[in-house]
């Protein structure tokens, strides 16, 4: 059974069809990619797949569940992680209480636990301070827990979002262009990081990339996208030769 | 319905002063995206400046032995007051709102709230608790238009308020400062960077808005002669809801929410006890918000108190 | 000059809370029997109410005079008994810290309960103040919960007192008390100083379900639109009471029974601040922080957006209604017209004055107006214009508030204090 299964989904603004028949398939565990051209509809389809919008057809099921039409919360909770294109932090909060924040869902001593300091709240926040510690270092920001947000370089707080969005305990990571704006050197933390994280929770990744190289080096399977439609589909030999995806670059930048 | 009639003319004449009240609120919030919450008290400045100009021309008047008629009077005290109450405006723009700029909306909100104490404990201060009675400049005359009686003050008091509105339209539309407001209504970080300074737009807002408010203060004043130092509250509040009804940055809204506010209260008054007006209206208005919050002619523009 | 006030800093930060609470008891003590006796030989008209602001603003020739009182009995007992006793104290709070924390908590509350005791015993004036500056933390704090934690801008909490306060009011006068609207009481009056818990939280529940009204809305509407709709919400309350001639309509309603003693209005302030602060310090509570700062993020972390919009505004409007319960039978009365434009302004002062999004900076910002609103009563109109400058000011240079996003963290407050490490 496929983990995440999309049927000929499509999207609507107004007149205008941004994504159009869009189908997949994401096996468990598995990294995937979706390139293409700016504007050709990819962090549509993130926040069709989060809910952030229903999709005017088309279905999207989650370990067979349908999960098209619910709350946004909801479908985190059953186990879809997000990271944002731009960064969308909490800027009046700490590293720490982002991470710990994720933790929302998994919370069950309630309004009575938060109201009166009840032991179970004690455990139980003890419980998702110390996951998020755990969390934190697999990113590599843990010396750093206590600071705010605000005040931190643009990789560190790209690490952040990371972390918050592992704290889910995602079945499958979604990730909106993790590398932007980096330089070379933390684009080689970052890929280092994502590979760790495959590595040591075994969830399966679902990447927006610009940058080609880092994705034929870390995906399994690449599904390239243009004016909403899915033009090619295959393993990076596949799509690093195929006449369709260079045309579709043609004449647009492409970091490499 | 001759009844009806009557108090749709008081109902135009009420709105005109929501009307009026309501503008410069919406040209602030439109405009600078700040609440102004001290223009309710800077309508009660301008109607105290208007008695105070009034005044003031009259004794000049009798005292150089010229004969003024009592319409130019009126018309040299409403011409005088919307342009020293202007400066009043321009002023609390100045010292309060400016180093507020970079700072989160709330923050601002809340100094407007203290200027209009200030303003209130001013005015207290300086003239006493004695109510003060602005110079009767019309002689009232009512015309009979079919049963339904009109007095020409009533008339006056639309006609002006309307032709202000037009006015301001006019200079929205036409002019280069006019068409700078609007640009910063949609962005507000690129007008300067087109080399119009915010500083000036600002100042031109806020003359402009508390021209507006005295204006409505001094019309209030001949239509309702008692003055006293809290009369902003209560009117600016209400016009602040209408300003929001009418939409964001939309001056259109603005009035067109004015009007409907004073037939609202007009009419409720009319058909149910009067200690429900306020009740019933703003359940009206709680009720229009639900269904379409972002007023009449508001874009869906997120605008939060951002912190 | 600069160097001894350095140094006088470094040995007084040794002191622990509760030397300070020592210190103060015994000021408090000092006053109470001492006072009249000093007051005299300083030629003061009576001991100074408000640690003798009025009197200096009345009659400026005695300003030495009170100077002197405040140093003798405040100052200099409070410093010197504070920083003398700083070894002891310090190791008795270190043997406290080592038990569960409840039993330090309530030798300090009880500590400070007794200063409040103490020092308001000398006058009902003071105990007046006292009362409602309890109940403007409770408030505050309340407001807090919305404007502050939650970021959004609320003109509804009036309308929360109102209702809590006219909820709690009609249980207690319909079941203790006589009165020409309702009649008799209903149950024995030797029942009712128990009964007022339930009556308070009877004023909060009310105050909680009129908050729906608003909650809903807020799912679709934010920021200005939700500022409208609480404003409304709170002509709409006040206008409501008023034409409901069976509580009193604009006249209001009195004979509400002497419950509100300051034990219960201290016990009712503290069981706010603990369980406000245990609510904002959870990691639900700081669900609130995450919607402010970015909802749609926050949907993606879990965080079920409309339930903590909900129960932010039901939570903080219990709370609003408890302080009316509380105010209403402080005061013994309650009528509509307290809980308009100017009440709106008060609340809306003291907490952007205290500081956003901090326990600390709700306190602080209410006991400082209530207090200064006090002192300054003598200037009478004048106080209106210095009060708005002070906040105008505060806006301007620290535009979130005196103390704002500054945690409430019990343990830090009761724990011993050592010696400052010398810096390298």
């Amino acid at each position: 059974m496929p983990l995440l299964r999309i049927d000929k989904m499509s999207h609507d603004f107004g007149g205008l069809r941004a994504v159009n028949k869009y189908d997949l398939k994401v096996e468990p565990g598995q990294i995937r990619a979706l390139i293409g051209p700016n504007g050709a509809g990819k962090t549509t389809i993130f926040n069709l797949i989060t809910g952030i919008y229903k999709p005017t057809e088309g279905d999207i099921y989650l370990e067979n569940k349908r999960i098209n039409g619910l709350e946004p919360h909801r479908i985190a909770e059953m186990g879809i992680g997000r990271t944002f294109q731009n960064l969308q932090l909490w800027r009046h909060m700490t590293v720490l209480e982002h991470v710990k924040m994720a933790c929302y869902s998994k919370i069950t001593y309630g309004l009575i636990g938060a109201f009166f300091g009840t032991p179970k709240r004690q455990r139980e926040e003890a419980n998702i301070e110390a996951k998020a510690h755990d969390l934190l270092k697999i990113v590599g920001i843990d010396h750093i827990s206590d600071q705010v947000v605000i005040n931190l370089p643009y990789g560190d707080q790209r690490r952040v979002e990371m972390a918050r969005a592992l704290a889910i305990e995602p079945k499958i990571l979604f990730l909106d262009e993790p590398t932007a704006g980096m330089n070379p050197e933390e684009l080689i933390q970052m890929m280092e990081i994502i590979r760790h994280v495959h590595r040591e929770l075994g969830l399966a990744i679902f990447l927006i990339e610009h940058r080609l190289k880092m994705v034929m080096e870390l995906c399994e399977i690449i599904q390239t996208l243009d004016f909403g439609r899915v033009i090619a589909e295959g393993t990076p030999e596949e799509i690093q030769n195929d006449p369709k995806v260079i045309d579709a670059y043609l004449g647009k930048e492409v970091v490499l | 319905m001759t009844y009806f009639f009557q108090n749709l003319v008081n109902a135009l004449q009420w709105g005109s002063f929501y009307a009026l009240i309501a503008l410069g609120y919406s040209m602030v919030y439109g405009i600078l995206m700040l609440f102004n919450f001290a223009h309710g008290d800077i309508f009660m400045v301008g109607a105290y400046i208007g008695f105070g100009v009034a005044t003031g021309v009259t004794a000049l008047a009798s005292f150089g032995a010229i004969a003024l008629p009592n319409w130019l009077i009126l018309v040299l005290t409403i011409i005088i007051s919307m342009f020293l109450t202007s400066f009043v405006g321009m002023l609390v723009e100045r010292l309060g709102y400016r180093p507020l700029r970079e700072a989160p909306r709330a923050s601002a909100a809340i100094t407007g709230l203290m200027i209009g104490i200030i303003l209130e404990t001013g005015n207290l201060a300086m003239l006493g608790a004695k109510r003060v009675r602005f110079p009767s400049l019309i002689k009232s005359t009512t015309y009979n238009i079919g049963g339904v009686f009109v007095t020409n003050k009533k008339i006056m008091i639309v006609a002006v308020s309307l032709m202000l509105m037009l006015a301001l339209h006019q200079f929205v539309r036409r002019t280069k400062y006019g068409m700078a407001m609007r640009a910063m209504a949609f962005d507000y970080v690129v007008v300067p960077l087109m080399g119009v300074s915010i500083n000036t737009i600002a100042a031109m807002t806020f003359a402009i808005g508390s021209a507006l408010a005295a204006a409505a203060g001094i019309l209030f004043g001949v239509a309702y002669p008692v003055l006293d130092p809290y009369m902003g509250i209560v009117f600016g509040w209400k016009a602040f809801v209408a300003a929001i009804l009418g939409g964001r940055g939309s001056i259109l809204g603005a009035c067109m929410a004015g009007f409907l506010l004073g037939f609202i209260e007009i009419f409720v008054a009319m058909i149910f006890p009067s200690t429900l007006r306020d009740l019933i209206a703003y359940s009206i208005i709680l009720l229009i918000l639900t269904f379409r919050p972002h007023g009449f002619f508001g874009e869906p523009y997120s605008a939060r108190l951002r912190l | 000059m600069f160097m001894m006030f350095k140094k006088l800093r470094n040995s007084f930060s040794q002191v622990p809370l509760l030397g300070w609470l020592l210190g103060a008891l015994i000021a408090v003590v000092l006053e109470y029997y001492l006072g009249d006796a000093l007051a005299d030989v300083l030629r003061l008209p009576k001991i100074p109410v408000l640690f003798g602001f009025v009197i200096m603003l009345k009659k400026p020739l005695l300003i030495p005079s009170v100077l002197i009182f405040v140093m003798l009995i405040y100052a200099l007992p409070i410093g010197a008994v504070a920083r003398l006793s700083a070894p002891v104290t310090n190791r008795l709070v270190a043997w406290l810290f080592k038990l569960p924390m409840i039993i330090s908590v309530a030798i300090h509350l009880g500590f400070l309960y007794a200063i409040l005791h103490l020092w308001s015993d000398i006058s009902a004036y003071r105990v007046l103040t006292l009362k409602l500056t309890m109940i403007a933390i409770i408030v505050t704090l309340s407001l807090n919960v919305i404007n502050g934690y939650m970021g959004e801008f609320s003109c509804s909490h009036p309308g929360f007192m109102a209702l809590g306060a006219y909820g709690a009011s009609v249980f207690t006068v319909v079941l203790f008390a006589k009165d020409k609207l309702f009649g008799a009481a209903i149950l024995p009056a030797a029942l009712g100083p128990y009964m007022f818990p339930v009556a308070l939280i009877i004023g909060g529940i009310f105050a909680a379900l009129g908050a729906l009204v608003i909650a809903i809305p807020s799912f679709r509407t934010r920021g200005d639109y939700l500022a409208i709709i609480s404003l409304a919400f709170m002509f709409i309350v006040k206008s409501m009471i008023e034409n409901l001639e069976i509580v009193g309509g604009p006249r209001g309603l009195s004979s509400q029974p002497d419950y509100a003693n300051l034990p219960t209005v201290f016990l009712w302030t503290v069981a706010c601040v603990w369980i406000i602060n245990n609510f904002v310090r959870s990691t639900l509570g700081k669900s609130l922080n995450a919607v402010r700062d970015d909802e749609m993020a926050a949907n993606a972390m879990t965080v079920n957006t409309r339930q903590t919009k909900i129960v932010a505004f039901l939570f903080s409007a219990f709370w609003a209604g408890v302080a009316g319960g509380l105010f209403a039978h402080v005061l013994r009365y309650v009528n509509p017209g307290t809980f308009g434009l100017q009440k709106l302004a008060e609340v809306l002062a003291m907490v952007y004055f205290g500081g956003l999004n901090s326990v600390y900076g709700s306190i602080v910002g209410a006991v400082s107006l209530s207090m200064l609103s006090e002192a300054l009563r003598p200037l009478e109109i004048f106080k209106w214009i210095i009060i708005p400058l002070l906040l105008i000011l505060v806006m301007i240079y620290r535009p979130t508030g005196l103390i704002a996003f500054k945690e409430f963290d019990v343990k830090k407050l009761i724990k011993p204090k050592h010696k400052q490490e010398k810096e390298v």
